[in-house]
């Protein structure tokens, strides 16, 4: 959606490729291959990881978009939570046909070239991305936190305002709008590399007052606590 | 003859379609809905209240806005708090833009190719460039009225429990007015553009179900009007029921054993007295004879909201601006018990019930606009032999057709699924 959000641009975009399969603006049949293919969500179903596959076949280029192609979205909530099983009979009566997998990134299912995060994505980002790989590059994301994007950082930082701020351990690009409207960043772009998770969390436990459950909630909301957890107990 | 669709384009979501056609009947007709069961409402059992609206909003990419206010008036109301005026409109105009937003990418991108025949909104750029721009520009209006009051055009951040985390800044809100106002006979252009398409001829009685309101066009808040009757979202809530569709993912849901149909053109029905001038105005052009139940008219209802919500959004931003904006910081002293949100989402009424005990979350459904119209739909393409001179169409222009019902009807199978 935030694609569309682009508004003019996004028309002009349309004018300088050729669209081989976007069903949210179009209803022609598939093509053979594809130089850039950009994917979305999480496959949980058998068809969804078979066609996932077939893209990549297809495919020169493979842009894996937003948190839950990324990280796998809070659809991977229930994997944090024991018993899916449990969990899936408690809202449908009826659980034969619908397939309930542990949720996978798309980067554990089939190669991924390159990654774009964020919930929503940040569409300056994607533009600018999207246009150099036009142009044949293969840009990255800068590893930087999201404190350093932060306006309130220093005296006004909301983690020294006791709030559950997660920005140090984030990954920036978004631009920080959630510390700018008073939320706590709450790590949808996923960790930056080389973190230092204990020291977060024990930043987190003695000036947000969280207990480790609470945190794990936070770590978890965009499927990314295995992704955070990749560096605990290091540095 | 039978009929399939493998994945209907331009809806939000991946959804296929099939049926039988016996002699020009159609039997057996079933949306099959192709996405992965998320669980969303298991998730959330055990978890903080205050974290389901950030959450839910993610259940849908178009409606965000409307998933993460209507959770938190669920919260509101087990929490047993009533907000500050300031607040209650500021989150009035952060609807007003979701609708905008959603309305006019529906009406103009995802809709208006049916009408001539495109196969790809390429084809309708190149047609009609200066509309596309015009279309666009409307668009962009919808998402910065959510950017300047919610912080974020996609996935709202301001938005509190018992309120606001922050107040809009009064420039943005001045400029945004201003804005509104230059754009404003572009929705009028384009209401009435939509005013003299050719609709499809159908006809299903069916029930009428939104929020209704005696001081305004409801949206935000309201009692449930269907038909000639206004209740309780609780009591309507009793009498509906959801169950699973042949797909299993994607639950339908029912009124006492009936199909009803909610969005724009339940709306128009059940508050069309309550439409600002311009919309009003507009809407008159196409000399309606009201009850229509013809759901291709969803189309000109959303195009109608268009112009309405431009009006009541200039109304609501020129009450604010006369003054510094004051954000209430709410007291929260209980947080147990049950409570119910609703709220007209772009598609129909959204429902949010939750129970909670000292701030967790013991219990969550959630109902979407998306899910009662389902079995609405499925119940119009049964009959669409209603459609005037079906019988006589190629199986390619039936298929056309039906994929141009289904789409009036703008579902969202993200949201069906949750």
């Amino acid at each position: 959606m935030a694609i569309f959000d682009l508004g003019e641009r996004f028309l002009e975009f349309l004018t300088k490729v050729n669209i081989g399969d976007f069903r949210l603006a179009e209803e022609l049949p598939d093509v053979d291959k594809y130089d850039i293919a950009i994917v979305e969500g999480t496959a949980i179903t058998k068809e969804q990881k078979r066609r996932l596959k077939i893209i990549r076949k297809k495919s020169k280029i493979l842009i894996a978009l937003g948190a839950c192609a990324i990280l796998g979205g809070p659809q991977e909530i229930k994997d944090y939570r024991g018993n899916k099983s449990r969990l899936i009979r408690q809202i449908y009566p009826n659980i034969r046909g619908i397939d309930n997998p542990n949720v996978k990134s798309v980067k554990e299912m089939i190669k991924v070239d390159l990654e774009i995060p964020g919930c929503p994505i940040n569409k300056e980002e994607f533009f600018e991305i999207i246009n150099k790989v036009i142009k044949g590059e293969i840009p990255k994301i800068e590893q930087k936190p999201v404190c350093e994007e932060c306006p309130r950082k220093n005296n006004m930082c909301l983690l020294l305002l006791e709030k559950p701020c997660l920005g140090a351990i984030s990954l920036a690009g978004c631009g920080a709008p959630c510390p700018k409207s008073n939320f706590p960043c709450d790590g949808c772009r996923g960790p930056r590399k080389g973190i230092n998770l204990n020291a977060m969390k024990k930043a987190l436990i003695v000036k947000a007052r969280l207990n480790e459950k609470e945190i794990n909630f936070i770590l978890e909301r965009f499927g990314s606590k295995n992704e955070f957890y990749k560096y605990e107990n290091k540095n | 003859m039978k009929i399939r669709i493998d994945h209907i384009a331009k809806i939000e979501g991946h959804a296929s379609f099939t049926a039988d056609i016996v002699q020009g009947d159609v039997k057996a007709a079933k949306i099959k809905i192709e996405e992965g069961a998320r669980l969303f409402e298991g998730i959330l059992k055990g978890r903080n209240g205050e974290e389901m609206p950030e959450i839910v909003s993610r259940i849908c990419g178009i409606c965000p806005v409307v998933h993460n206010l209507t959770a938190f008036k669920a919260i509101e109301d087990a929490y047993g708090l009533t907000l500050d005026e300031t607040s209650i409109l500021l989150r009035k105009l952060m609807m007003l833009g979701q609708i905008i937003n959603s309305h006019s990418l529906h009406l103009f991108f995802f809709s208006l190719s049916d009408f001539f025949g495109f196969k790809t909104d390429l084809q309708l750029i190149n047609a009609y460039p200066e509309k596309t721009h015009d279309a666009t520009k409307i668009r962009d209006i919808g998402n910065k009225i959510v950017e300047v009051v919610g912080g974020r055009s996609i996935h709202p951040l301001t938005p509190a429990v018992g309120g606001l985390r922050k107040a809009p800044d009064l420039e943005e809100l001045k400029d945004l007015l201003s804005d509104c106002k230059n754009i404003l006979p572009l929705t009028i252009k384009l209401g009435e553009f939509f005013v003299n398409l050719k609709y499809p001829d159908f006809h299903r009685e069916t029930i009428f179900v939104s929020l209704t309101n005696p001081d305004e066009y409801a949206i935000y808040e309201g009692k449930i009007k269907m038909g000639e009757r206004t209740i309780e979202s609780k009591d309507f809530l009793a009498m509906t029921k959801e169950y699973q569709g042949q797909d299993k993912v994607a639950k339908r849901v029912k009124f006492a054993g009936k199909s009803y149909m909610v969005g724009a053109l339940a709306r128009l029905h059940n508050n069309q007295e309550k439409l600002n001038p311009g919309a009003k105005a507009v809407l008159e052009k196409a000399k309606i004879k009201f009850p229509l139940y013809n759901p291709f008219y969803n189309i000109l209802a959303q195009a109608t909201e268009v112009i309405h919500c431009f009006e009541e959004t200039i109304k609501l931003l020129e009450l604010i601006t006369t003054g510094p904006i004051k954000i209430i910081e709410p007291k929260i002293s209980n947080r147990t018990g049950e409570g119910i949100g609703a709220i007209e989402a772009p598609r129909g009424t959204l429902f949010y019930s939750i129970k909670a005990k000292d701030g967790i979350i013991e219990n969550i459904n959630i109902i979407t606009p998306t899910a009662q119209n389902l079995a609405n739909l499925e119940d119009d393409l049964e009959e669409f032999e209603h459609l005037g001179s079906f019988s006589a169409l190629s199986k390619e222009q039936r298929t056309d057709k039906i994929k141009m019902l289904i789409r009036a009807y703008d579902p969202c199978v993200t949201c069906a699924v949750h």
